[in-house]
């Protein structure tokens, strides 16, 4: 290891593969504070009225459904040098890419926006922005340099430019449409028809008499919708998709609205969404993730790691650009 | 250099792919959203080498696909149409490069621009540019002229033309008698072009009998086509037909029903067959020439030949010292009397032979009297513009639809033979004679020998220095003779059957060309020409000449004026008769 002269941190590329870094996905740190969860179950019907809602047939809203998600991935873990002759200390090279499809009834689904952001995450302050020919990975600083603390970081940039790109979108096109992020609301709350999506739980929320309800619903059907607290507070209520199986989480999906809404407007919203929301829904042997993970999302997500670039590429060019550093 | 600067000046279709390899010899272009392009369309790229400046690479689109990128499964198409699914239609076509100028063979680069040909950059792609005397054999897909280089028809680098395809979808004589309209009517061949002749053996039908009447179905589309290739609208300046006589007839009218002008019949007197020995076209089938037989042919042949004496002015002949045979069943009588005579037989040479050779032979002399009888005669009157001669007209029309097989076999190779010899004796190639047989694989198989195959193996060989140019057509060219085929430096193919396509002939055809072939609409034909690497799709035009007696205008006065000769032969017609 050496160390260089000048200011900058010397970026040095571990040979090992970065999936070896543990991860820590969107949805995992959406719920890192799902202990001092508060719920008010009486939003639509009181708590002890609570039974399967079947929603009234309707038509996807005509600016269509707008359909957000973002990728990352780790392309190599690094050693960033200390200019004053420390230890180097551990960061990772990522890239994410955050997009948004507009499906549009008739029409074809089209990718509306996207952004790509190659990132060099590590705690020394003397990183500076490391130029490949592949791209530049700007430097951004982490809390910490274990792989959580480090993903955490990457996972906060990815969640930016997602809300980015979002309140791009929504400030340019003011349609009746129906944008459906793909995670938890937080960040997005202020924008207007905008539903968050969460496919994975990591706490059951409802209990008793409630989550005996969600455990009955039918495919199509949703709970009532609730208030929902913990570091913010939010709308919420659980849908089930079209699936065969019939374990009682199967096909279960979360979805969460801004707490501004009135009663009505949020028992509306929830009922568009459960109507429009199964018709997107994957199939098994196409997706490992299906039903929660939506046809639209899953394309987009193709779509958005192909715009990633080749990660083969992306290492070679970061190897290269450290060695000539 | 601004014209190159500006890349040839053609539209810009796309970009060239780097998903796919690109080789010097073939790439990919990625079209843009919006883009057409078709087969046989003509693209071209550019490149920058160091040291050697910018190259060309054009070539023809072999190959054009189009699907969803991003779609995994094969029923994501209702997710995507759905508007579901997000995925892209991208369409791609495949370009086979035809040159590369100067020769550097370099692939394209992924991401060139690549550009539908402008007009010099399509010369140059198809080899136009170097064609100093060009030949248009139709139009291309994209409306424009496509050229045959004159100097592979005419003998000076390449002679003849094999034009293959299925019976009545092919149009494989439409396109002969385009051909020979185009090689007199475009300008390529000078002003050699009036003395050109063409001799064309008509086997279906009455079709080629109107080829000097204009076709009254022709319209204003056909007619643009003619323009566009540089050709005038009209029908052939000169045409004679020759058919055989009428049976039955005492005066040996032709045979035909629809033509009355310009029409003699033809046919051959017992005099002629004899002292020519035409007798060995009476055996061109593709027997076995190993059989026994043969050898008696040559032998009697020459015995009539020695024997017969002309008697009368009728073409009758008279054999040995009282017979007088007039016609060909007297003389088939004769050679059987002779032959199964003890006496007669040792006088004519076959003592050697096994009785069941000679039984061979005759069994086979007396089945072709019902076939030869009605054009070997020595029962009427003479007549002189009965015998078959390409110096009247310039198109020379032999009806054989009327005859059967072994006739129309004796009559070929009878006629060929006359005329290869014509211009063997004059020594010089010009002018050319291009000779039109259809049915080729029946006259030259590729299996067994015969005179006429030989005749035509001549033609094929020596014919390119003599300037005897066979245009020949067949269902199936992998039935003629291989060196017949292998001869012909142009090869045509209209709808070909899927089995036939898969043959070796073929292999000049590329497979997606062979698979259009299967599926080629009238008037569509494949020409591959030794120039340009891949061949090229063309479409030509309606003809203008009538293809049956309902297209037929009558003629007008202008053109019989037109051409000197043809009042002549129509006064010689009505004259004739009284004798």
């Amino acid at each position: 290891m050496t160390t260089a002269p000048s200011q900058a941190a010397t970026i040095t590329i571990d040979p090992w593969d970065p999936g070896y870094a543990t991860s820590v996905t969107a949805d995992a740190v959406a719920e890192l504070d799902a202990s001092s969860v508060k719920l008010d179950l009486g939003v639509e019907l009181p708590a002890e009225r609570w039974r399967p809602i079947t929603p009234p047939p309707r038509e996807a809203p005509p600016g269509g459904l707008i359909v957000a998600d973002g990728v990352r991935r780790i392309e190599a873990r690094v050693w960033a040098g200390d200019p004053s002759g420390g230890m180097p200390v551990p960061g990772i090279a990522a890239s994410c890419a955050a997009g948004l499809v507009r499906c549009v009834p008739g029409g074809p689904a089209a990718l509306a926006d996207w952004e790509v952001s190659r990132s060099l995450f590590t705690p020394s302050p003397a990183a500076a922005d490391l130029v490949t020919r592949a791209g530049t990975y700007t430097a951004v600083r982490a809390p910490g340099g274990t792989a959580e603390q480090l993903s955490l970081a990457l996972q906060r940039r990815l969640s930016d430019l997602e809300v980015t790109l979002a309140t791009r979108y929504r400030s340019a096109a003011a349609q009746d449409d129906l944008l459906i992020v793909d995670g938890p609301l937080r960040g997005r709350a202020h924008l207007p028809r905008t539903v968050g999506y969460v496919k994975t739980h990591h706490a059951a929320y409802l209990k008793d008499a409630q989550a005996a309800v969600l455990a009955g619903l039918k495919p199509g059907q949703r709970t009532p919708v609730f208030l929902m607290t913990t570091s913010w507070e939010r709308h919420s209520w659980y849908l089930r998709l079209p699936t065969p199986s019939t374990a009682p989480w199967a096909g279960i999906a979360r979805c969460e609205a801004t707490a501004d809404l009135s009663r009505k407007e949020a028992a509306d919203l929830a009922d568009q969404c459960a109507a429009v929301i199964p018709g997107l829904a994957g199939v098994g042997y196409k997706d490992p993730r299906a039903p929660q993970n939506l046809v639209p999302i899953g394309g987009l997500e193709k779509l958005l790691r192909h715009r990633l670039g080749d990660a083969g590429i992306l290492y070679r060019a970061l190897r290269t650009a450290a060695r000539g550093a | 250099m601004t014209a190159e600067a500006a890349g040839g000046g053609g539209e810009v279709v796309g970009r060239v792919l780097g998903t796919q390899t690109a080789t010097p010899l073939s790439f990919w272009v990625g079209l843009e959203p919006g883009t057409v392009v078709q087969l046989d369309e003509v693209i071209a790229a550019r490149r920058e080498v160091p040291g050697r400046g910018e190259v060309l690479i054009a070539g023809v689109v072999t190959n054009v696909e189009a699907r969803h990128e991003g779609a995994a499964y094969d029923s994501d198409v209702f997710l995507i149409s759905q508007g579901v699914l997000p995925a892209a239609v991208v369409e791609s076509a495949e370009v086979t490069v035809t040159r590369v100028e100067p020769e550097v063979y370099v692939p394209p680069l992924p991401g060139t621009v690549a550009r539908r040909a402008g007009d010099k950059d399509r010369e140059r792609a198809l080899y136009f540019d170097v064609m100093e005397r060009r030949l248009p054999v139709g139009l291309g897909r994209d409306g424009e002229p496509i050229h045959l280089n004159m100097d592979f028809l005419d003998g000076t680098r390449g002679a003849h033309v094999s034009i293959s395809g299925v019976s009545g979808v092919a149009t494989k004589t439409s396109f002969a008698t385009y051909l020979l309209y185009s090689i007199f009517n475009s300008g390529a061949l000078g002003g050699e072009a009036h003395n050109t002749k063409a001799l064309i053996f008509s086997v279906k039908g009455e079709d080629l009998l109107f080829l000097d009447h204009a076709n009254n179905r022709l319209d204003a589309d056909a007619r643009e086509s003619y323009r566009k290739l540089g050709l005038p609208v009209g029908p052939f300046g000169s045409v004679h037909v020759f058919a055989p006589p009428r049976p039955g007839d005492p005066n040996g009218t032709p045979h035909v029903t629809a033509r009355t002008q310009d029409v003699s019949p033809f046919f051959w007197t017992l005099a002629e067959f004899c002292e020519e020995e035409l007798l060995r076209y009476v055996f061109a089938d593709a027997e076995d020439e190993r059989a026994q037989y043969t050898m008696l042919i040559g032998q009697v042949a020459a015995r009539l030949k020695h024997a017969a004496k002309p008697a009368g002015d009728g073409g009758a002949v008279r054999l040995g010292d009282t017979e007088v045979c007039r016609t060909y069943e007297d003389l088939v009588g004769f050679i059987e009397d002779t032959l199964t005579d003890e006496d007669s037989r040792r006088e004519w040479g076959a003592q050697l032979m096994g009785l069941g050779t000679v039984n061979a032979f005759l069994r086979r002399l007396r089945s072709s009297v019902r076939s030869l009888s009605p054009i070997i005669r020595g029962d009427l009157a003479a007549r002189d513009d009965r015998s078959i001669s390409t110096s009247r007209t310039q198109v020379t029309v032999v009806d054989l639809h009327n005859l059967p097989e072994r006739a129309q076999r004796f009559v070929v190779g009878v006629v060929l033979r006359g005329e290869f010899a014509r211009k063997e004796s004059t020594g010089s190639a010009r002018p050319l004679l291009f000779v039109v047989l259809d049915e080729l694989n029946k006259y030259a198989p590729r299996e067994g020998g015969s005179p006429i195959k030989e005749i035509l193996l001549d033609v094929a060989e020596r014919g390119r220095s003599l300037g005897v140019i066979l245009i020949g057509a067949q269902q199936t060219a992998s039935e003629v003779e291989r060196r017949i085929v292998a001869n012909c430096a142009v090869r045509v193919a209209g709808r070909l059957d899927a089995a036939e396509a898969t043959r070796g002939e073929y292999g000049w055809l590329p497979p997606a060309a062979r698979a259009r072939a299967t599926i080629a609409k009238p008037g569509t034909m494949f020409v591959g020409q030794p120039e340009i690497p891949v061949p090229l799709a063309v479409g030509f035009p309606f003809p203008a000449w009538a293809t049956r007696p309902s297209e037929a205008s009558h003629r007008a006065p202008s053109d019989l004026s037109g051409d000197p000769f043809a009042g002549l032969t129509a006064i010689d017609d009505s004259e004739l008769p009284p004798f």
